[in-house]
């Protein structure tokens, strides 16, 4: 059974469609990136995967269970880092486990464990106004990662920070990626990112979005920031870019109308 | 911050800025503050003793230090200051308690919030101590017609805060609390109420202010001690030192209440500075 399918999932906002009939499965362990230009559902999406959303139809099986609320099961990655200001960065971190009434000794070990992972280690006492973009970004990750969920959804949470930071959180996440092998849902508008990151991306096209394509990124892991200049992956980029390259001329046009 | 692994993070700007030590050139300007009201004093003083030269009118710091000094020894001022005191804190205690608890029933009720707004609008923006001699009609001339007074005064800003406070509360973080399943009450504890503090934290500053004058005015009007009954005291006698000393006493536990206050929300909210 697939971890994650996505059944003819439709999504309105009074007169505007904003997806037509997605169709998509995700397998346990996998790493999918949702690629496409401004407008086209790709966050509306991963929130409908999050519960924080209903889909007009359609459905979201996970390990063939419909879900339509959040869940444990699932954790959110925010584009924007949503810590709690008044919360140091562990208390900011343990806040999930906290909602669900389980902050025993065993949770605080896993915290200090997980912040370690994301390079958190000796900032555990630190407020968020005392870190830099791309720190807050790796609590956001650990905070996500806290309630040990089947399915990690990620919404453009580099989008906010500069090349270089980001550059290092693509291969920092890939660190932390190997080493649990969690199901990863990841939406961007950086093709390169979504790249170097996934087994498969899934371009969407926009008004209505939906799946345009989906490509297999036959690429070997663990990958290295210099794959990037690699023939194979700039082909990879020049493909998306073709397929999402009109829609992204009309996204920029209305938007600047 | 020996542990600031800059190199494994590999990020520029990792490390949490340093709090820096305040500018030699700020200190400066605080110097410059306490000059400002050492000149102002110096030019009071040359005013009333060269200038206008009558005590009638206008008395001089040195005369009202000395009239605090000697109000202070005989016993008199105790009571005073006992008195408007207890006033004032009465008041203020119970004003913030109830204007915290209408600015809740406000923002977490649509009905209650229009049943109440009119009624909160409109009070606040009545200047209500002009019912001060009202309510010593109704209540005698002791602390509890001014305790009346000074709860109408301080009430509004503090719902108005409270309810304002709970309402502004980020849509961006509600939603990463739903996002791991918190309830509603979850939400109004671990993320409302932190982030309305500020705002509770401001209307209880601005109600200093106004309790202050509350009382002030609501003694003016009839009583048997308190401040307010020493300056209108000390005007009918035409003695300006007393007038002035119950003045600058008023002024002096506003500056230190709000003080106080400051330094409350830099420990109970460190998170609004910068």
């Amino acid at each position: 059974m697939s971890k994650l399918s996505l059944n003819g999932l439709s999504k309105r906002f009074g007169d505007l469609e904003v997806l037509r009939d997605i169709n998509a499965t995700i397998e346990r362990g996998e790493f999918i990136s949702l690629v496409g230009p401004s407008g086209c559902g790709k966050t509306t999406l991963l929130r409908i995967v999050a519960g924080l959303e209903p889909a007009s139809a359609g459905a979201v099986l996970l390990d063939g269970r419909a879900v339509r609320a959040p869940g444990g099961d699932r954790g959110f990655v925010f584009q924007s880092d949503n810590l709690l200001p008044w919360r140091t960065v562990f208390d900011n971190a343990i806040i999930g486990p906290e909602i669900a009434g389980r902050t025993g000794a065993v949770e605080k070990d896993r915290i200090r464990d997980l912040l370690r992972l994301v390079g958190l280690d000796g900032f555990e006492n630190y407020f968020p106004r005392q870190l830099s973009g791309g720190m807050r970004q790796r609590v956001n990750l650990a905070r996500a990662l806290a309630i040990d969920p089947d399915i990690l959804l990620m919404d453009e949470p580099f989008s906010a920070l500069d090349a270089q930071t980001r550059e290092i959180m693509q291969t920092e996440l890939m660190r932390i990626w190997e080493e649990g092998r969690k199901t990863v849902l990841f939406v961007t508008h950086q093709i390169d990112e979504a790249v170097f990151l996934s087994d498969r991306v899934l371009v969407l096209a926009r008004r209505p979005g939906r799946i345009r394509e989906d490509i297999d990124i036959a690429l070997p892991r663990p990958r290295a920031l210099a794959i990037k200049r690699a023939p194979e992956f700039v082909a990879y980029v020049d493909r998306i870019w073709r397929l999402i390259e009109d829609d992204v001329r009309v996204s920029v046009i209305e938007e600047h109308a | 911050m020996a542990t600031i692994e800059t190199s494994s993070l590999g990020e520029t700007g990792a490390a949490p800025r340093p709090r820096t030590q305040a500018h030699p050139r700020l200190r400066g300007l605080h110097f410059v503050g306490l000059l400002s009201i050492l000149s102002g004093l110096a030019l009071w003083e040359f005013l009333s003793r060269v200038v206008v030269a009558n005590a009638l009118f206008l008395a001089a710091p040195t005369q009202i230090f000395a009239a605090i000094y000697n109000l202070a020894i005989s016993g008199q001022l105790r009571p005073h200051i006992a008195i408007s005191a207890a006033e004032f804190a009465i008041g203020y205690v119970i004003a913030s308690l109830l204007g915290i608890v209408i600015g809740f029933v406000m923002a977490s009720s649509e009905l209650g919030k229009k049943i109440l707004q009119p009624w909160i609008a409109g009070l606040y923006a009545t200047p209500t101590i002009a019912l001060a001699p009202l309510f010593i009609l109704w209540l005698g001339i002791g602390i509890w017609s001014k305790v009346v007074v000074v709860v109408f005064l301080v009430l509004f800003p503090v719902t108005i805060n409270t309810e304002a406070g709970l309402r502004t509360t980020s849509a961006r973080l509600i939603e990463m609390l739903r996002s791991f399943g918190a309830t509603p009450r979850q939400i109004f504890f671990k993320l409302s109420l932190p982030s309305a503090m500020p705002f509770i934290l401001a209307g209880l500053k601005l109600g200093i202010g106004r309790g202050l004058i509350g009382v002030v005015v609501a003694e003016l009007f009839g009583s048997r001690a308190g401040l307010g009954r020493l300056i209108s005291q000390s005007a009918d006698a035409f003695n300006m030192p007393e007038l002035f000393a119950g003045v600058l006493i008023l002024a002096a536990a506003g500056i230190v209440m709000t003080a106080g206050f400051t330094w409350l929300e830099r420990v109970l909210v460190p998170w609004t500075r910068d």
